[in-house]
């Protein structure tokens, strides 16, 4: 694969992950490095992380998958900053 | 002291219920309100706004939201901002609420935002239809801000957004999507109408901190920027010693940064 190929697999694999129902997250981001898709980012649910590995191997099924996605897990508030 | 709980992005999906409410159960206690800056749901389905509206029903303080991109993409926006009223969340869009604390009253007026980028850098009303509709909406949308924000007259003014009005809470994005992420005519708009806060979410992988080039304070609270449920800023009731102290970190150690004058 030229790099080329790679830059337009990133963009179709980042279009898919945002339009797809099962995931909806274009905020992901997504990197090809050799035979590999990289998808890193902050997703909601242990469900969502998971269908993004589905999401991208029926989008580029020749290549393996590589879910770097976490799952969010937010303590509860700190203090409050004071604005005035 | 008010209080003032934010958070942006919460993205409810089905495989999410229960997760918001778990996260903003402390906030009564802590805020006299909550701000919510768009992205309430994943897809703007309507399932997913009545899921969302089941996590935010019966907290016990007001909650103001936007609605964001995310919240459009079934092309139900509206549908969407009912099922939330429905609940008693004021979700606002050019308009504006005015919320009476003990402390004093605090007055939100909310739009959605938009892109189009940052001064030198921005899209102008030029050329292709589609190009000249895409700056209008910001436009229209930074007006109507500026009208709703004039229209306060309360202790304590906000400017809530999903949409960032300036670039430097976007730091940490790629520059590239900086025109997708804001525009600087809606921190021209706050600094016209004049505001305490502005509040937006959307650059998930920006910063908190910013201010609008007139010098009014500006947060990105998205989740995944503050890392945590929620976060909370504090207004003393009067109106003098403009000044950002940190009171009390994350960690709950208690500092004092010396704070730049904003104004």
């Amino acid at each position: 694969m030229t790099a080329g190929e790679r830059e337009y697999v990133e963009a179709h694999v980042h279009e898919a992950l945002a339009r797809d129902p099962r995931v909806n997250e274009p905020e992901l981001q997504v990197s090809v490095v050799k035979d590999r898709v990289l998808v890193t980012g902050v997703v909601p649910t242990e469900e969502r992380r998971a269908a993004v590995t589905e999401v991208v191997r029926e989008q580029v099924p020749d290549l393996e998958v590589e879910n770097r996605t976490t799952v969010a897990r937010f303590p509860d508030a700190g203090g409050a900053e004071q604005l005035r | 002291m008010i209080h003032v709980a934010a958070v942006g992005d919460v993205h409810v999906g089905p495989d999410s219920a229960g997760v918001l409410r778990q996260q903003l159960a402390t906030v009564p206690e802590r805020a006299d309100l909550l701000l919510i800056a768009g992205d309430l749901t994943k897809s703007g389905a309507l399932e997913e706004a009545e899921l969302a509206a089941t996590e935010l029903q019966g907290l016990a303080i007001q909650v103001v939201a936007v609605l964001g991109n995310h919240d459009h993409h079934s092309d139900r926006p509206a549908e969407i901002a009912d099922v939330l009223r429905d609940v008693g969340v004021a979700v606002l869009e050019g308009d504006a609420i005015r919320i009476d604390t003990p402390s004093g009253s605090v007055g939100v007026a909310g739009v959605k935002g938009f892109g189009g980028g940052f001064a030198g850098a921005n899209a102008a009303e030029f050329g292709e239809p589609e190009m000249k509709a895409f700056v209008r909406h910001s436009k229209e949308r930074a007006e109507a801000l500026e009208a709703a924000l004039g229209s306060l007259d309360t202790d304590v003014r906000i400017a809530l957004l999903h949409y960032a009005p300036v670039r430097e809470t976007l730091q940490g994005e790629p520059p590239e999507i900086y025109p997708f992420l804001g525009s600087f005519l809606f921190g021209e708009a706050v600094d016209r109408a004049g505001a305490d806060l502005v509040v937006h979410g959307h650059a998930h992988r920006g910063i908190e901190h910013g201010l609008t080039p007139g010098g009014v304070h500006v947060r990105n609270v998205a989740q995944t920027v503050i890392r945590q449920g929620y976060t909370v800023y504090g207004f003393d009731e009067a109106r003098s010693g403009d000044r950002v102290s940190m009171i009390a970190g994350a960690s709950g150690n208690v500092q004092r940064s010396a704070a730049p004058s904003d104004r």
